[in-house]
């Protein structure tokens, strides 16, 4: 299970949409989810509004908060992305055997007998979970927050059973053609880190689009290794859901 | 996603399970938890909780551990879960619901509050003997916190929204940021017994405290967060006195299980000194002095006057 977190707090301005380029990660099978933080109200509307088209077109969640939250928000929106991306698999597989059917159809004690697979597969599923963080001039006083949110995410998902692994990139990267920055290659723990983002150069331009495309080609890099755990999943609900 | 917000349940609607047929009529709003609302409804004279949630999934996941927590015989006297159904609105739309056992009580400050804080021992015992029935089947609580303690009278506890329940050895479903040990640096999201214990130690904090520990979590830097710095609030809090050890062990997952901490506790308690003393003395009992004073002096006198008639 692969998912996108793009953590912003503007607009983008530079290169391709970042609705196409997350529309582009679904098709990959990457959710993008997105939070916007806003401690004085300075996305504005305009911003807002291609936050929730973002997460929309990515097959993901968003939520506006504002920086004490964000710990909080992080760690709970992976979850239920996990859970979401586990329920679609379940729907369309009860779709392909029963035909018409979700599961709020479902009677009650079928129901719970499903639900207890889903949260088993949500315990025990392989997890990558990339975080982009915009690292523009109005987001350096919260970068502390994004690297403390980082932290705790990493503490939730190490309690899962499943492998969990954590990737962080900051954008834009200091030289004009570089879109985006891997602060962090693929990770199961963050034990005797000092900090994820050393010293950064922040500039002007915030090319979100450019940058969600990166990180989709970072995650299609190892593509073949992972087309193989797709299979064995689905291998999994078709047998025990049902 | 759909939404909670704008549905359409007020008192005296009727609401008609829709696989099972059950007719519950809607009293009050009782609360709102992670997963749903809480309604108080009524049904053949009798009353219930009812909690309709907003995600079928999410609530269907939490009637499940209930559903576990009761094949193990876990709900006290009768059972907890009552009736799991869905409903379809004016509207529509289809919701999820279960309803529950309706216990009528108070949160822990109200009814330390209105019945004298020399309960807290006796409410800390009972949270602490409900936790370690769950710890023995095999689950944590998860969420434990204030909002999810119902007191009843004479100090009965019942632990309310079942949403954070966690098998041990599995992550811990849903928690709360200031009574959670990975917050505080002191722990994983492993749910294991120390978990809970952990947050019980953070919740007698919490009762004693509140505004110092809401400080300590503003004013602290993430990595400072600590056991210490748990156990400062602790030592300046009086009523706590004479649990700080026994908090201190909490605070480490020094307990095996919630069993074993609620034996200590008891230990603890039943000792005299444990009584919190109440900062004043009840009016009843000043009257009761004056008036048992008073009438010591006028027998005295009188008796003094008789002495003194005898001698002359």
């Amino acid at each position: 299970m692969k998912q996108i977190l793009l953590i912003t707090d503007g607009c983008s301005n530079v290169g391709m949409s970042p609705v196409v380029a997350a529309a582009h990660a679904k098709s990959e099978g990457i959710s993008v989810n997105v939070i916007g933080v806003v401690d004085q109200g300075e996305l504005g509307e305009y911003g807002s509004a291609e936050i929730h088209e973002i997460a929309r077109a990515g097959g993901g969640l968003s939520r506006l908060v504002q920086t004490k939250e964000l710990a909080q928000t992080v760690q709970m929106m992976t979850r239920k992305t996990v859970v979401q991306t586990i329920q679609i698999a379940v729907q369309k597989e009860l779709q392909h055997v029963l035909g018409n059917h979700s599961i709020e159809a479902l009677s009650p004690e079928k129901r719970s007998e499903v639900v207890r697979v889903m949260d088993e597969l949500t315990e025990t599923s392989e997890l990558q979970v990339a975080l982009l963080i915009d690292a523009s001039a109005s987001m350096r006083p919260k970068l502390a927050s994004v690297e403390e949110a980082i932290y705790d995410l990493m503490l939730s998902l190490q309690a899962r059973e499943g492998k969990s692994e954590i990737a962080v990139f900051h954008f834009p990267g200091a030289k004009h053609q570089e879109d985006c920055v891997n602060d962090l290659n693929w990770t199961t723990h963050l034990k005797g880190m000092q900090s994820i983002f050393p010293k950064l150069h922040m500039s002007g331009t915030t090319p979100t689009g450019p940058a969600i495309m990166s990180v989709v080609e970072f995650f299609t890099k190892q593509k073949a290794k992972s087309a193989h755990d797709l299979t064995e999943m689905d291998g999994i609900i078709g047998d025990n859901a049902i | 996603m759909t939404t909670l917000s704008k549905l359409p349940l007020k008192k005296g609607s009727v609401l008609v399970g829709k696989w099972k047929g059950q007719q519950y009529r809607i009293e009050s709003l009782l609360g709102e938890g992670a997963n749903g609302k809480v309604f108080l409804v009524s049904k053949d004279w009798n009353w219930y909780a009812l909690k309709i949630g907003a995600d079928a999934i999410d609530l269907q996941s939490e009637i499940n551990a209930l559903k576990a927590l009761a094949e193990r015989n876990l709900s006290q006297n009768d059972n907890y879960l009552k009736d799991v159904d869905d409903c379809i609105m004016p509207d529509g739309k289809e919701y999820s619901f279960y309803t529950m056992r309706y216990v009528k009580g108070q949160d822990i400050p109200t009814y330390l509050e209105q019945n004298g804080q020399e309960w807290f021992p006796l409410l800390a015992l009972n949270i602490l003997r409900r936790l370690g029935q769950l710890h023995q089947a095999g689950w944590i609580f998860g969420d434990l916190k204030v909002e999810n303690i119902i007191i009843a009278e004479y100090g009965h506890v019942e632990l309310i929204d079942y949403g954070g329940a966690t098998k041990i050895g599995k992550s811990v479903k849903q928690f709360t940021e200031i009574y959670d040990r990975g917050y505080w640096n002191s722990g994983t999201r492993c749910a294991d017994s120390a978990y809970d214990l952990f947050s019980f130690a953070t919740l007698c904090v919490q009762l004693f405290a509140p505004r110092k520990l809401a400080q300590a979590t503003s004013d602290l830097i993430p990595q400072n967060r600590s056991i210490e710095e748990l156990m400062s609030i602790v030592k300046s809090i009086p009523q706590l006195a004479h649990y700080e050890g026994w908090l201190l062990k909490a605070f480490h997952g020094q307990f095996r299980h919630g069993e074993e901490a609620a034996e200590a506790w008891r230990m603890l308690a039943h000792r005299r000194k444990a009584i919190v003393k109440s900062n004043k003395t009840p009016r009843w009992l000043k009257v009761l002095i004056t008036v048992s004073l008073l009438s010591l002096c006028t027998v005295a006198s009188i008796a003094l006057l008789e002495l003194g008639g005898l001698l002359k």
